[in-house]
Formats: structure tokens, sequence, C-alpha cells
């Protein structure tokens, strides 16, 4: 289990974080979104107990990082951001150097390497220097260097980023067996789709905080998704206020709604115009997603999308 | 308060990981052990005629030649040393190395023991190469000569590890190295002996590391009194020192460290 409460950290005059809360169960993966800047590495680093912080706490598996950081390290299994991983040795050389590192004997290095290099298809490159692999299989590598000590909290800083579908798709199912496994799993991206694969509950960073969490159904209900009307020739008149939507843009023959509940919102504007409905051509629902979930709370203060 | 037992599995995965990276990248260390082979064999009859001369005073030419060699490509090869601190920061390894469960005195055990025993083997090949080659023999006993062997080995492995937390980059270690091997190797008289140098440069030799292997290697090859030997490693005693002050003096000021 993962605990920060309240994380506070300064460099200068920048507030990296500001009051940054967040709690991971065994089990669970949560993943960490926002902007560039938002404070998601810096989390990250405090975490691995890289920064001091100047206030707040971060428990692994009920250890404090910073009363007993070899202890909370020990169950913590950290894959940075940037490529770290030794260049001149082969695959196989860097994760037995870093199941070593996690304290893993041999037999114990040989088996977990054997079963990773399954799982993120990297068995044919084992034994192949990382710097002459992939940039796709240098991430894999990455990864299973995090994972393979089975450490207690797992904490993945953007691990698919640059790759390619293969490398995604492998990294994301032997993130999942982590999880499934009782690992809680901190997974930082740009890549909402990747969550959704996951089945990821969603932190939203923004200045240094967590701003909204949740499951991704409950951060979706209050986000509006689409519907697209077009018709044949002129739309009906429509009133300024149909129940249940937010905006309506006509532009056309084509109409455009946004709702929390855009079906239910078509259904009730077709029924106060059933003359019209045998010029209806099409209708595209658009339920909200993740992205849209992404702009609405990380929107600058002041520009809105709904009008 | 009782040995972590797991710290002695980090430090064997450490040195056996240190010692892979080493072996993947023999190069320099090749060089650095060719070349003085090569410039032992060159120099000796020039360092021998001078000493026949009487225009130094203090090592014949065999000993000169493969104590000074000695001294100054270990100097040289206080660049390896370095590198291997620094290329973790060029490839990020080392924020991964500090996150695990490993304590700092643990990682820098890790590297340092398998670049010690480099360095010695290093050290053992060009002096051994004398003795086999050219009838070089210690003064007395074998064991100052291992002594200081160990010493300059430490000293070197000191000195490397405070360049690496001093520059930004592989360029700045290797231009900052190779002209502190150049001139430490000049003021220790390794490179020419110590008595052909202008009074001035004598003056400042002491300031060198240089200085005191050179000495050290004097007394054991040389000289077979105790006071001197201990007197020259008593300079190389203090040089270790300084680069543990200063290896964690630049260590606290690095935001990374």
């Amino acid at each position: 289990m993962l605990v920060a409460e309240g994380l506070e950290k300064r460099f200068g005059a920048v507030r990296a974080l500001s009051g940054f809360s967040l709690t991971v169960r065994p089990g669970e993966v949560v993943g960490l979104v926002g902007e560039n800047g938002a404070g998601k590495t810096t989390f990250a680093r405090a975490v691995a107990g890289l920064i001091t912080l100047d206030a707040g706490a971060v428990r692994v598996s009920g250890v404090d990082v910073t009363r007993a950081p070899r202890d909370a390290r020990a169950a913590l299994g950290w894959a940075p951001q940037e490529l770290a991983l030794y260049p001149t040795i082969t695959a196989r050389e860097n994760l037995r150097a870093f199941g070593g590192l996690n304290g893993l004997s041999t037999r114990q290095s040989i088996q977990r390497t054997a079963e990773l290099a399954a799982a993120l298809e990297l068995t044919n490159v084992l034994d192949r220097p990382v710097g002459k692999l992939s940039g796709g299989q240098q991430r894999r590598v990455q990864a299973a260097t995090a994972m393979v000590h089975r450490p207690a909290v797992l904490l993945l800083d953007e691990p698919t980023v640059g790759a390619d579908p293969i490398t995604r798709q492998a990294v994301l199912s032997a993130v999942r067996s982590m999880a499934d496994e009782g690992c809680a799993v901190v997974y930082t991206t740009h890549y909402l789709p990747e969550l959704e694969v996951l089945g990821a509950s969603i932190a939203v960073v923004k200045g240094g905080r967590v701003i909204a969490r949740g499951s991704r159904t409950d951060l979706l209900a209050s986000v509006p998704g689409r519907a697209l009307l077009r018709y044949a020739g002129t739309p009906p008149p429509l009133e300024p206020h149909v129940s249940g939507a937010r905006t309506i843009q006509i532009d056309g023959s084509d109409v455009t709604i946004t709702a929390t509940d855009p079906a239910a919102c078509v259904a009730t504007l077709l029924a106060s115009h059933a003359d019209d409905v045998n010029r209806l051509r099409a209708i595209e629902l658009s339920p909200p997603t993740l992205d849209d979930l992404y702009r609405q709370l990380l929107q600058p203060a002041g520009h809105s999308d709904v009008a | 308060m009782s040995p972590d037992p797991s710290a002695r599995y980090r430090i064997a995965a450490l040195v056996r990981h240190e010692t892979i990276l080493l072996a993947r990248a023999p190069g320099p260390l090749i060089g650095y052990t060719v070349m003085p082979v090569l410039l032992m064999t060159v120099l000796r009859p020039m360092l021998e005629r001078l000493a026949a001369l009487g225009s130094t005073t203090g090592m014949g030419g065999t000993a000169q030649a493969a104590a000074g060699m000695a001294v100054m490509f270990s100097l040289f090869a206080l660049k390896v040393v370095g590198a291997g601190f620094l290329q973790e920061r060029t490839w990020h390894t080392w924020d991964r190395l500090r996150a695990s469960p490993a304590r700092a005195s643990e990682i820098l055990i890790g590297k340092a023991v398998p670049m010690l025993i480099v360095l010695l083997v290093h050290q053992a090949i060009i002096i051994g190469f004398a003795m086999a080659v050219f009838g070089l023999r210690p003064a007395a006993t074998w064991w100052p000569l291992v002594l200081v062997a160990v010493a300059w080995t430490g000293c070197v492995l000191i000195l490397g590890t405070a360049a690496a937390t001093l520059v930004q980059s592989p360029a700045q270690l290797s231009v900052a190295g190779d002209i502190a091997a150049v001139l430490t190797s000049i003021l220790g008289g390794a490179l020419v002996p110590a008595e052909l140098l202008p009074g001035w440069l004598r003056a400042v030799g002491p300031l060198s590391p240089g200085y005191w292997a050179m000495r050290s290697y004097r007394a054991a090859l040389v000289d077979s009194g105790a006071s001197s030997l201990i007197g020259a490693l008593a300079g190389l005693g203090c040089f270790i020192v300084l680069g543990i002050v200063l290896s964690a003096s630049f260590a606290r000021r690095r935001p990374d460290a």
C-alpha cells in the first residue's frame, strides 16, 4: 500500500508539490495524469526517497520513506521517466543487477528474469546489450527491472512514452499482472486510453496536488459527452434550453449537443420535434472519455468547454 | 546494531555488476597497461645512463622507469575510476542505485572493490614486467612493495571518485584527467627523475600525490629503511584523506548526489 499525505516541496520559487495526497491500495492501479510540470515526477522521486520533502509523509507498505528509507525502498519498484539502464551490458545482466540490488539470489533472479522476459516479449533479446536494443525493447527492459523483485508498490513514470503498440500492450499486461498479484501500482501517463486498458482509477494532478481522484465511472459522471444530429436541410428551430443539455450548437445542417447524458438529451429533443425525425440523416453519440475529463480538469482557469 | 545479512548479498551483486561493466569496456585499461610497458622499455636505457653518469641520485634506471610508468599510468587510469561514477549519472542509473535498498556505503564498496583489484593488477603487471624482463627486485622484502601498490591504488581510487563528483561530463573528465595526470607525474618525478626538474618545480613536488607515490616506490625498491617507507606512505595517506574530504564535499553540493 502506498500512502502520501500532504506532501510539500519547493525548488526555489517553484512549488513542485503543494499538499499532494494519494493512497493506493494493494491490487489497485492508479493512473496519475496531469500536464508536464504538474508534480507527477516530483511525487515519484519523493516516493523513491530521492528528494527531501519540506512537509508531509510517504509510507510504502506502512514504512515511512523518511524514517526508514531502506526498508521503504525494499518494497518499491521504480522505473523513472527517462531511460535508466546500463547500455553496455545485456538485458539479462541488467535484470540480474537490479534483482541482486534488491536482494534476489542468483536462482531467484534467473527464474524471475525468465518470467518477465516471457511476459514482456524479451526472451529473444535477453543476451543482447541494452544499448543495441530498439527503443521499445529498452522500455520493456526498464519496466522489467522495476518489477524484478516483485515489489509491494510499483511506480512507473511514463513507461510507454514513445513506445510502439507491441511494447505498450506488453507493458500494460505485465502491469495488470503485478496488480492482480496484489501490487499497488502508480502509473504515470499522458496516454489516457492505457488507463482504461489497465482498469485503473485516476488521480488528476495539477499545481502539485491531486485535484480529482476516483474511478473512471465516478469521474466521468461529471463530464459532458456529445451528440451530433445531422438533418437533411435546415435543422428544426430548437429551444434554447433542452432539458439536460449544457450547450447546443447549430452549424449548417448539424446540431451538436453537449450533455452529461447525451443519449437522454437526444431522446428528449426528438420527442419534442417528432415532425422532423424523417429529415434526420444521422445521429452520432460520443459518451465522455478520459480525454474529455483531462481537458475539463486541466484547462486554464477562466476557460471552459461548456458554452 | 547487528550487521544486515542482506547487505552482503547486495554488495556481492554490486561487485559482480561493476566487474561486468569493467569487462565490457576494457579498452582504456588495456591501453594504460600496454603503453607504460612500451615506454618503460624505451626509456629504461636512457634512465640507466643518466643514473650511471650520476645525474640522478635516487633510483636506478630500471626502478625509475618501472615506478615512474606505474605511477603515471595509474594516474591516467584515474579517469577510468571517474568514468565509472560519471557514467552512472549520464546513464541515469545513479538515481536507481540510490532508490534501491543499498546504503551509500554499500554502493561505494560495490563500485570500488572491482576497480581496486583492476588497478592493483595494473600496477602488478607494470612492476612485474620490469621484474621479469629487466630483473627489478625489491630493496629488502616483498611486502613493502605490496603495501605501496595498495596505498597508491587506494589513493588513485579516492582521487578518481573526487574527480567524478567535481566534473559534469565525460569530456570534462577526459581533459581534466589528462592534464592532472601529466602534471602530477611531472611534479612527482614519474615522467622525468625529480633531480632533473627545475628547482621551482622540485619545490612544489610534495604538493603532488605522485611525489609521495614515487617516494614510496623508491623506499620499497631502493631504500630498505622503514622510516622512509612510513614517511612516504604517510604522505599518500594525507592525499587519501584529502580525497575523501573533497569527494564528500563535492557530492553534498551536487543536487543529484
